[in-house]
């Protein structure tokens, strides 16, 4: 089987202004954090932060395949009920005014937040850059296409947050428990802040 | 007439959070497929996190690896400082490197001593772990500990470099630089054991990528990336850290486990080089940027957002992302990958086609806790019989089979990979 891998390098500004011409409308935040150090305090790494909307979610990551080298970490991700809607406010707001946006974030829906973590041109001294992409699911309907056919190195990441968040991935083979004991009753899950999650008198206390 | 066999290894302790269960089918000794279910003993460290303020974190992540307990606090830390824009001085950057280069040759030196013993090269075995012990008593002279040193605190380190301990720092460099070559050129000199590793266990480059190995593992496979290069963090961003692949040394990567032996072998020359670099240019100043704790914890209380740390652990690349929330003392919540987490997806491939004797060999190549391998469970389909073969008589196994193939010495071909 042959990678999918290209080998378009480009500078950060670059990938930024393509990402911005390309899902203008998606892009609910987008943070560039640099990374100093070594004696001489320069630049060694720079992460890209990215939240994007639901629906454009696989298409940014097939845009971003274009570029040198996808390496996938990890998924992180939390429950963050409706408390975190204040960064999107003004985004929310810019979008009501505009009725015939397809991709209408709302904020103020009780969802998770889940956080795709790859890095990206790793090929040259200092040329790495973090990608984080951050999809926000509602609770209403927890599911995200699943990326296991473009990189199946994803399957435990995907599988440990449906344990632990609930959270369905659209075409993943095998969803079974991966981490959690065989036994356990699969309608908690024990990242979740609500109803879902472990109750108070299942916790035990060791020390 | 062929009997399938289904026979789960494990649960494997890789020694950091995923034990892991290897379900082998087999047809007579040779693995025609693999599935493979961690989670025996999952601690839920994550979750314990949220009850726990960052500053106790720091000692909750040091005991997520017995091995590599150095490189997670660094990490957690790393993913804190990033989300708080924290500085950390200079000298404490370039002291926080030289634990992690450290850690990495006493890692490697444990692994390569292990996986002799897997194949039953006892006298190779022992030299490594007598080996190792020079830098176990380096570290313990630096923080009084063996395994958790407590060295990292958020903007630094706690424990500054003296004179005595520069003076055993060089003297450790010749020691390893005199003792380790020797023990390089039995093992990977010795027709039997390159037998035994050269072919077996191959995780081929295109599968390294899209299985997202890390670590020794992808660069065994001849994937030309290392953190320390692409993304320097701490002391590197001084120093050239070029990955060691095994197409610069044998002229093409096979991705079998002499590679992975010989890739961790190789690094730990790298370290070397690093740390005496490391002491020659150790610059003056402070070590820590605010050793008031109190007044640590209340700018972390005050902090707010995500952070991310990614660092090249002696297995792989590791990750931590943790969350703060502004006003609240305790975590809100913290993801760890180890990278056994992402080489372990790739297992499965390694087992097809090679013989049941290979398995601890192929388990152990990516670097877990071989040693914490409980039992195996053999069942025969068709007899509805099943039995435990205990980690002992897998290890016999496998080593038995060493000990045919020494035996067998006079017909082997060098070069010639694992042929009987």
């Amino acid at each position: 089987m042959t990678s999918k891998f290209k080998k378009m390098a480009v500078d950060c500004e670059t990938l930024v202004a393509a990402l911005k011409a390309k899902f203008a409308d998606d892009i609910v935040r987008l943070d560039v954090r640099e990374h100093r150090g070594g004696s001489l305090n320069e630049v060694q790494s720079r992460d890209l932060w990215i939240e994007i909307s639901r629906t454009a979610f696989r298409p940014f990551l097939d845009f971003l395949f274009e570029y040198d080298f996808v390496d996938f970490h990890v998924i992180s991700g939390d429950d963050v009920g409706i408390a975190d809607a204040v960064q999107t406010q003004t985004q929310s707001q810019a979008q009501d005014q505009n009725p015939d946006g397809q991709n209408q974030e709302k904020p103020q829906e009780d969802s998770v937040l889940l956080h795709y973590h790859f890095s990206l041109f790793q090929r040259s001294r200092c040329g790495r850059m973090g990608v984080t992409l951050s999809v926000r699911v509602p609770k209403g309907d927890l599911s995200v296409p699943s990326i296991f056919d473009l990189l199946p190195g994803s399957e435990y990441s995907e599988r440990e947050m449906h344990e632990m968040l609930g959270v369905e991935f659209v075409g993943l083979p095998n969803s079974a428990l991966v981490f959690l004991p065989e036994d356990w009753n699969e309608e908690i899950k024990p990242w979740r802040r609500d109803g879902v999650g472990p109750a108070l008198e299942a916790l035990r206390e060791l020390s | 007439m062929s009997t399938t066999y289904t026979i789960p290894v494990g649960p494997v302790h890789v020694g950091l959070k995923e034990p892991i269960t290897a379900w082998l089918e087999l047809e007579g000794e040779r693995i025609v497929n693999a599935r493979v279910r961690p989670g025996a003993i999952h601690r839920g460290i994550e979750f314990m996190a949220r009850e726990r303020n960052p500053i106790q974190v720091i000692y909750l992540s040091e005991r997520i690896c017995g091995i590599c307990s150095f490189s997670h606090v660094i990490c957690f830390i790393r993913a804190v400082e990033d989300l708080a824009q924290m500085n950390v001085p200079v000298r404490g950057q370039y002291i926080r490197s030289l634990v992690l280069e450290l850690e990495r040759v006493h890692s490697h030196l444990l692994w390569s001593g292990v996986a002799c013993y897997t194949i039953g090269f006892d006298s190779a075995f022992h030299l490594g772990m007598q080996m190792r012990e020079r830098v176990m008593d380096v570290l313990e002279l630096l923080s009084g500990n063996r395994v958790n040193y407590g060295v990292a605190t958020f903007g630094g380190v706690r424990w500054d470099v003296t004179p005595e301990l520069e003076k055993a720092l060089r003297g450790m460099v010749r020691y390893y630089r005199q003792e380790f070559t020797p023990f390089r050129e039995i093992v990977m000199e010795d027709p039997v054991a390159q037998a035994r590793m050269r072919n077996v266990g191959v995780l081929t480059r295109d599968e390294a990528v899209r299985y997202s190995a890390v670590g020794p593992t992808a660069r065994a496979s001849g994937l030309r990336i290392d953190l320390r290069k692409s993304s320097p963090y701490e002391a590197y961003a001084d120093f050239d850290v070029e990955p060691v692949v095994p197409q610069d040394y044998f002229g093409e990567a096979h991705g079998d486990v002499l590679d992975r032996f010989a890739v961790r072998v190789l690094e730990v020359y790298q370290s070397l080089d690093i740390i005496e670099k490391i002491l020659d240019g150790l610059p003056e100043g402070p070590f820590v940027e605010e050793a008031n704790l109190n007044k640590v914890m209340a700018s972390l209380k005050k902090a707010d957002g995500t952070g991310w740390g990614i660092i090249e652990a002696p297995r792989g690349d590791d990750t931590h992302i943790v969350s703060l929330k502004g006003g609240v003392d305790n975590v809100l919540w913290w993801k760890v990958r180890a990278p056994t987490y992402a080489n372990a997806v790739s297992w499965p491939i390694m087992f097809r086609g090679n013989e049941l004797a290979d398995a601890p060999l192929i388990i152990n190549s990516i670097d877990p806790c071989i040693s914490c391998m409980e039992r195996m469970l053999v069942t025969d389909e068709r007899e509805y019989r099943s039995e435990v073969v205990t980690r002992s008589e897998l290890v016999k196994r496998s080593r038995q089979k060493t000990f045919e193939l020494g035996s067998l010495k006079s017909k082997y071909v060098p070069g010639g990979g694992a042929e009987q």
